[in-house]
């Protein structure tokens, strides 16, 4: 053992009763212990050891760079932004987001969790200065007119074909992160959409988005938009309020609902041909197919990436899983969308841990994990940090998350035929959408998700307000008592925790945990509390 | 020559009481939290009471 081991290892048992994860474990405190009530704002940090608190504050000082970065970049736009959009003040509590995500997090775990994050941090960031430094509303930019906003649920990749175009994914920053980082941010905007008579029993991300667009909060880009029938019928609904209110020439692209069914390529292909079309008409620009196969050979790595995690995750040895997997493939896929070098390089260096740790065994969370389960949800698990409180509460780890199975499908970099084709065929797979509408299958592929990844857990949310969903709760739950799974639905209302409380979502596996299967919580602090003011 | 090294080991001193400087600041920062509590007493009430006196343009078209 070298000198400064000695030291370290030295200083870590004299600060050991500092570490929540060791007061959890000889019942002196836990995680709960250095919170505010309410707030969920900690009195300190989490201390996790010398090296590991050490790699916690250089990460936390990346992120800090990358924040200053943003500003610096476009310091005008950014304070007018803050200034105008309710929303960028929510993006102020993404300190606190990140450090609620890593609670007891550890070692290898830690340091993927934070490659994972810090990418996301430094492609937002400068997509947030991008956006606002071109926003209309602020006198616009040099690119302003290059922009092409497109729907959130849209992959922007087959845009990519089109050089010196951006595809913008419009609702990315007012609604589809910030929701996850700030539960207050969302029902302000519902309740928006609801002052104007849509009615409050609809799914509460399409309110939002709706209260957004009626609250003039949209960055305003480009010279057309790209709206779309996905996922559901409800989303349908928001981008005509959002068309009427945006008032831009508007291309629906209306993929076909059951798109597992190889008869539905066709169809889903012409629509995106048509919008093609209509971008290269509005912009007079020629798509340009090598152009595109620069990006598709990046997605495509990242995919085969992806599938090689999936191997790994199969095994009890896996450092990457839970809110670090789950939030990096979501925004990595249909954000990103190979669009970014930068989210390559982090797959390529976390996959070598990866492989590493399964030649070493090595046992993730302290070898705490009592169960493994496939998680069926939306944005909600992310504002309540529910991977990563059932990790520490009961010991359920989240092995893969439904957002995570969006299309994985290869694409074809030589011929534009079949790139179109797969490209189509990806794009059907996108988020919210590959699971949730488009047949009973696809529902049900849940069993074969959770059996083929080893997973003895299904958990699966329930978003009170869809309407496509609320159906099959019944037979959910007789299925994964026939086919022998331990299955808890948590009830949620998405975006708005008023309806469903983050204490009330987590009732729901308090319950099964201690009533049905007669266990004890790992860390008692975190069973019961109020974070109801925390962001 | 002496002179350029005495020269270089000052400043390699300064540079080092610096960096010890920033990192005894920011590492005070983040341990006590320091810049979440600023956010949420005082930079979000601040901009939360601005929002909230917003006039919006709220239509549908």
């Amino acid at each position: 053992m070298r000198v400064t081991d000695k030291i370290i290892s030295a200083i870590d048992r004299k600060l050991e009763r500092f570490d929540p994860l060791w007061q959890a474990e000889h019942g002196v405190g836990g995680q709960r212990s250095r919170y505010r009530d309410k707030t969920g704002v900690a009195k300190w940090r989490e201390w996790r050891g010398v090296k590991d608190t050490f790699y916690d504050y250089t990460q936390w000082l990346n992120n800090l760079v990358s924040m200053a970065g943003m500003v610096a970049s476009a310091p005008v736009p950014i304070l007018k932004g803050f200034w105008e959009y309710r929303w960028m003040g929510s993006y102020l509590g993404t300190f606190l987001f990140i450090d609620r995500l890593f609670e007891g997090y550890r070692g290898e775990e830690l340091r993927i969790a934070h490659m994972n994050m810090h990418a996301i941090v430094q492609s937002l960031t400068k997509r947030i200065a991008f956006i606002l430094a071109n926003d209309r509303r602020f006198g616009g930019g040099s690119e302003t007119d290059n922009c092409i906003p497109h729907d959130e649920t849209i992959t922007p990749l087959f845009l990519k074909g089109f050089k010196g175009l951006h595809p913008i994914p419009l609702q990315t920053l007012p609604e589809f992160i910030i929701c996850d980082i700030d539960q207050h941010i969302e029902p302000y905007y519902i309740d928006v959409a609801e002052s104007f008579g849509l009615p409050a029993d609809v799914c509460s991300r399409c309110a939002a988005e709706t209260g957004v667009a009626l609250d003039d909060a949209f960055p305003l880009l480009g010279r057309v938009m790209l709206s779309t029938n996905m996922p559901c019928n409800a989303s349908e609904s928001t981008s005509m309020f959002q068309r009427r209110r945006i008032g831009l020439p508007d291309n629906p692209i209306t993929l076909a609902m059951q798109h597992q069914n190889p008869e539905a390529i066709p169809y889903s292909r012409k629509e995106l041909e048509n919008a093609l079309a209509f971008v290269e008409e509005h912009y007079g620009v020629k798509y340009d197919w090598d152009e595109l196969f620069k990006y598709a050979r990046l997605m495509n790595e990242q995919n085969t990436i992806e599938l090689e995690k999936w191997d790994l995750f199969k095994t009890p040895y896996s450092p990457l899983s839970g809110i670090a997997e789950s939030l990096y493939r979501l925004y990595s896929w249909q954000s990103v969308n190979g669009q970014d070098e930068y989210f390559n390089r982090v797959d390529r260096r976390v996959i070598e841990i990866m492989r590493r740790c399964y030649e070493e065994k090595y046992r993730p969370f302290g070898g705490r994990t009592r169960h493994r389960a496939f998680l069926w949800g939306p944005s909600a698990v992310y504002y309540t940090d529910f991977p990563t409180w059932t990790q520490n509460c009961w010991g359920i780890t989240i092995v893969l998350n439904m957002d995570s199975t969006m299309g994985y499908n290869m694409i074809d970099t030589t011929d534009p035929d079949k790139a179109m084709d797969d490209l189509t065929a990806f794009t059907q797979r996108a988020c919210m959408r590959h699971h949730a509408v488009g047949g009973w299958e696809n529902i049900n592929a849940v069993w074969d998700w959770a059996r083929s990844f080893n997973c003895d857990m299904v958990l699966m949310n329930d978003n009170i307000a869809c309407n496509g969903m609320l159906g099959v709760h019944a037979m959910m739950e007789e299925q994964a008592r026939e086919l022998g799974f331990h299955f808890i639905f948590i009830e949620h209302d998405l975006q708005d925790s008023r309806t469903v409380s983050r204490q009330d979502m987590r009732n729901c596996v308090n319950n099964y945990m201690s009533v049905v299967l007669n266990e004890k919580p790992l860390d008692p602090t975190i069973v019961e509390f109020d974070d109801s003011e925390a962001y | 020559m002496g002179k350029i090294v005495v020269f270089l080991l000052k400043m390699l001193g300064k540079l080092a009481l610096a960096a010890l400087i920033l990192f005894v600041a920011t590492f005070t920062l983040y341990i006590t939290n320091a810049e979440n509590k600023l956010i949420y007493y005082v930079v979000r009430p601040f901009l939360n009471r601005h929002y909230d006196a917003q006039v919006r343009d709220r239509r549908i078209v």
